[in-house]
């Protein structure tokens, strides 16, 4: 802090800039310039033709005021002054660079557009909280919407705003969830750097998420996002203004994805410590980097999308309008060449994550490092080769449906890998019965349900029985949910020491954990046998027969709502309270339990030099 | 230890117990999945559900030795030396960490799986294809609107009704299509389903077997009462489809135009 005063004394007796936005400046400028932008939009466009379709004029207000808002907040956070100092010429000093790092700052470097990758990790990890919170009580709507037949109490409209809204939030969430908290705070300890490729582009790639989170609050007071998460097109063309929200959220979350993917991509292959060759690279890396550079060419196309869908509401354009020569098939493409490379976005850290874990938890090395990273890149390159297994029953292309379906299942033999480096990594350890080593147990138990349910999937002929109905739903909760989730929140228990300086309070994390996974197999079990017997998906009313299994869904679900609220109360208590952690409490051998509690600001004094795999346990060794 | 790895891998007492349990395990997990899941999908009415049932249970049947071989593994593991408390246990003894054999063997079974499982999906959804060229089929033009579903029926004096009937053990093909957003056509005791898309005519065929009153639901999110866009498809024996045709009014729409069109009023049913 002295320093930075004498920095500041030395001017011109005012803070300068870059001292004085925060996220407070950043929200005010937002909210004012969505509202300027909003008045003069709402006094100066012109009205619209009487063969205008529903709404043009009041979409474009929206989204200018939407874009406006973006503009304000990030230039109110601060993410300007770089760029612009840099195109003056006149670049930022040492000892401003350092201020951006959050030196010798309290706890206000949580607030600003801070560099530092850590504190870029745990602001990560409390958006992916909140946001899991949100979504997880939407999903707690949804399900006692859906504990009677007629169900109700919620309006039809409002509810599938609900549904609409927890699965977007919820897909962002298990985005981020690994690749956010742990890939900024874990990894860049874990290959030996002292920060980021990009420190700067890593606090764009979090403010960016905050700034998209408003569009998507703003969309559910202006009519909602009433189309499911897929916002497939006309339907998405005829919804209410909220839609502008979910536009204006994608884009803006793209942009976050597509700017972390390339600072984490570049981080690992260049910045990794002297001697870690990629064979001595943990897996856990390899996940991440996988998962972000699956997400470099997945999210453009994403962008893109919604960029045209709102050119279609608000410009009058026609790109997915049949009557004028579109193509609602062309939104569906745009929006699968994202939506399935991204499952593994999700997947693929979490599993790595459990594998890093693996050889800590039974002492003995990972089972065939080679398969893993085969199976890890199998998985993302066939992934891009996929999409169209969502669109079998859309008669696009009937003929296509055969290659597809080959594609798709030769995603199990990959897949196979990584189950096959789990298994046996397992076998013959001395388990070490903490909360990550039975998620593991849990993750290949939900991953083999999840698994096999999408073999069903991605037959043709099965597919015509299930697509559309909960039994999707209930298995694409088991990947994401049973093997994503379940890898995320064990990646937190074990990452807790590094990044908080404590131990995650036991008791809570097993309370947690059996509350979540039993709660969890009961309620999408319900599931699988209600989509099985014809419930469709999105619906808030079904016929009486689907009640009982409807019941039992839902009561799993209030199950796992009481594990994630011990997981809450686990996080809030031990981050205050926990035992004191010890530097490297696991005794493993990943260079990140090299640094002790609490990490210095660059890591490492001197950086280190690995000489060789970070698995080298067992007694031969 | 020496002891230990001089023996056949085969012999050794654990590997020994996971070929058991394996055994033990994978039919039990090829009964009961297979039974859930044709339990839940019900009696079918049509070849074609019969088919994809048959289908799954076979799939099931030959996933469950791989997840029974998991599933040992794990209960193997948890069955073993466990260890408790704050600090680690000591190294395994185990230290192999890499078995090629093991890896080939993993990588031909899960090929086998897959391509067991490609082949078998193609030799089905082939006949299904097939069966939409059948010339003694008759046909169906099906209008998904929010929220309702309209059958004409071109080849029987443009008969219109907003519930669909058909005769039994006749090949019958529906032209889909929607009059505003995307809808997804689904009879679900028949097992068939295919998009309603604005703009275009897609086509799905089925023989029913079976007379009897079944549901259809639409499958895609279509806004406000998606939950509500249902009705039933009424499978008759042919001579109560003949009676049902001939008390219809005649409308001599041959289906070459929508409805209303063709009919020339505004005839749409009344929206829910």
């Amino acid at each position: 802090m002295t320093t930075m005063m004498e920095h500041s004394t030395s001017k011109s007796g005012r803070r300068p800039l870059i001292e004085r936005l925060n996220v407070f400046t950043a929200f005010a400028l937002g909210a004012i310039s969505a509202f300027v932008v909003w008045r003069l939009a709402l006094q100066f466009l012109p009205a619209d033709a009487e063969t205008a379709p529903l709404f043009t004029r009041e979409d474009k207000i929206t989204l200018l005021s939407m874009i406006a808002w973006f503009v304000g907040f990030m230039t109110g956070i601060g993410a300007l002054i770089g760029p612009v100092r840099w195109i003056m010429g006149k670049d930022l000093s040492h000892d401003e660079n350092m201020y951006y790092a959050g030196k010798d700052m309290s706890i206000k470097r949580y607030f600003r557009y801070t560099t530092d990758h850590k504190v870029v990790g745990i602001q990560y990890l409390a958006i992916t909280m909140f946001i899991f919170f949100v979504g997880g009580v939407l999903a707690m709507l949804i399900r006692t919407n859906l504990g009677t037949p007629e169900g109700g109490w919620i309006h039809p409209q409002a509810y599938n705003s609900i549904v609409g809204t927890h699965g977007i939030i919820m897909i962002v969430g298990t985005i981020i969830m690994v690749t956010g908290p742990f890939g900024n705070y874990i990894m860049p300890i874990m290959i030996g750097a002292r920060d980021m490729a990009f420190p700067r582009l890593n606090a764009l790639s979090f403010w960016l998420i905050v700034a998209a989170a408003v569009p998507l609050l703003w969309g559910q007071f202006i009519g909602g996002i009433s189309t499911g998460w897929t916002a497939y097109n006309p339907l998405a063309g005829q919804a209410p203004l909220g839609m502008n929200g979910y536009i204006m959220f994608i884009c803006i979350f793209a942009l976050s994805t597509m700017v972390a993917g390339a600072n984490i991509t570049t981080t690992v292959v260049k910045m990794r410590a002297q001697g870690m060759t990629w064979n001595r690279t943990p897996i856990f890396i390899y996940g991440t980097v996988a998962s972000v550079a699956l997400a470099l060419p997945a999210f453009p196309v994403f962008f893109l999308s919604q960029v045209m869908s709102g050119m279609d509401r608000a410009l009058g354009t026609s790109f997915y309008d049949t009557a004028r020569g579109g193509s609602g098939w062309l939104y569906e493409h745009l929006f699968w060449l994202m939506g399935h490379p991204e499952v593994y976005v999700i997947l693929i850290p979490a599993v790595a994550a459990l594998m890093e874990m693996a050889p800590v938890f039974t002492r003995r090395p990972l089972y065939s490092f080679t398969v893993a990273v085969m199976g890890i890149a199998g998985i993302a390159g066939l992934s891009v080769l996929v999409w169209a297994h969502h669109m079998y029953m859309s008669g696009w292309a009937p003929l296509l449906n055969a290659p597809f379906m080959l594609t798709t299942e030769l995603i199990s033999i990959p897949t196979g890998m990584l189950f096959l480096v789990l298994v046996g990594t397992i076998w013959r350890g001395r388990v070490w019965m903490t909360m990550p080593m039975m998620s593991i147990f849990a993750l290949l138990w939900n991953f083999l349900i999840g698994g096999v349910t999408g073999i069903y999937l991605s037959d043709v002929p099965a597919d015509a029985s299930l697509h559309g109905s909960m039994y999707v739903t209930a298995h694409f909760h088991y990947t994401l949910m049973g093997a994503g989730l379940t890898g995320a929140i064990a990646s937190l228990v074990y990452w807790f020491p590094k990044m908080t300086g404590r131990m995650f309070d036991k008791k809570l994390s097993w309370w947690g954990f059996w509350l979540t996974q039993i709660g969890f197999n009961v309620a999408f079990i319900g599931m699988f046998m209600v989509g099985l017997a014809g419930q469709p998906r999105r619906v808030e009313a079904y016929a009486a027969t689907f009640n009982t299994g409807n019941m039992v869904t839902t009561a799993g679900a209030y199950t796992i709502m009481a594990g994630m609220f011990c997981f809450l109360a686990g996080v809030i208590y031990s981050w205050r309270n926990g035992q004191k952690a010890p530097m490297n409490p696991w005794q493993a051998k990943t260079l990140e339990w090299t640094v002790p509690n609490p990490v210095p600001l660059e890591n490492f004094d001197t950086l280190p030099t690995v000489t060789s795999d970070p698995y080298g346990y067992g007694k031969a060794r | 230890m020496t002891n230990n790895l001089q023996t056949k891998w085969w012999k050794k007492s654990d590997v020994k117990k996971l070929i058991a349990l394996t055994i033990i395990f994978t039919p039990v997990v090829g009964y009961f999945g297979s039974i859930i899941h044709v339990r839940s999908m019900g009696d079918p009415a049509s070849k074609m559900m019969q088919t994809t049932e048959n289908l799954i249970a076979i799939f099931t049947w030959a996933a469950a030795p791989v997840v029974a071989l998991v599933c040992s593994v794990m209960l193997i593991a948890l069955m073993g030396k466990r260890h408790y408390g704050d600090n680690p246990p000591e190294e395994a003894d185990h230290d192999i960490s890499n078995s090629p054999r093991t890896n080939a063997t993993w990588l031909v079974g899960s090929a086998i799986l897959c391509l067991f499982a490609v082949v078998s999906g193609m030799i089905v959804l082939q006949h299904d294809n097939e069966s939409i060229l059948d010339d003694a089929a008759i046909n169906v033009n099906v209008y998904g609107q929010q929220w309702a579903w309209n059958y004409d029926y071109p080849e029987s004096n443009g008969v219109r009704s907003n519930v669909l009937h058909l005769p039994v053990n006749q090949p019958v093909v529906f032209h889909v299509t929607s009059m505003d957003v995307k809808h997804s056509f689904w009879i679900v005791e028949l097992g068939t389903k295919v998009d309603a898309n604005p703009g275009v005519v897609t086509e799905v065929a089925v023989t029913p077997n079976k007379i009897g009153t079944f549901n259809i639901r639409c499958a895609e999110l279509c806004g406000l009462y998606h939950a509500y866009m249902q009705n039933k498809v009424i499978v008759q024996s042919k001579d109560d489809y003949q009676a049902w045709l001939d008390s219809q009014p005649r409308t001599d729409n041959d289906g070459t135009k929508p409805y209303e069109e063709a009919v020339g009023k505004d005839s749409t049913l009344e929206k829910a």
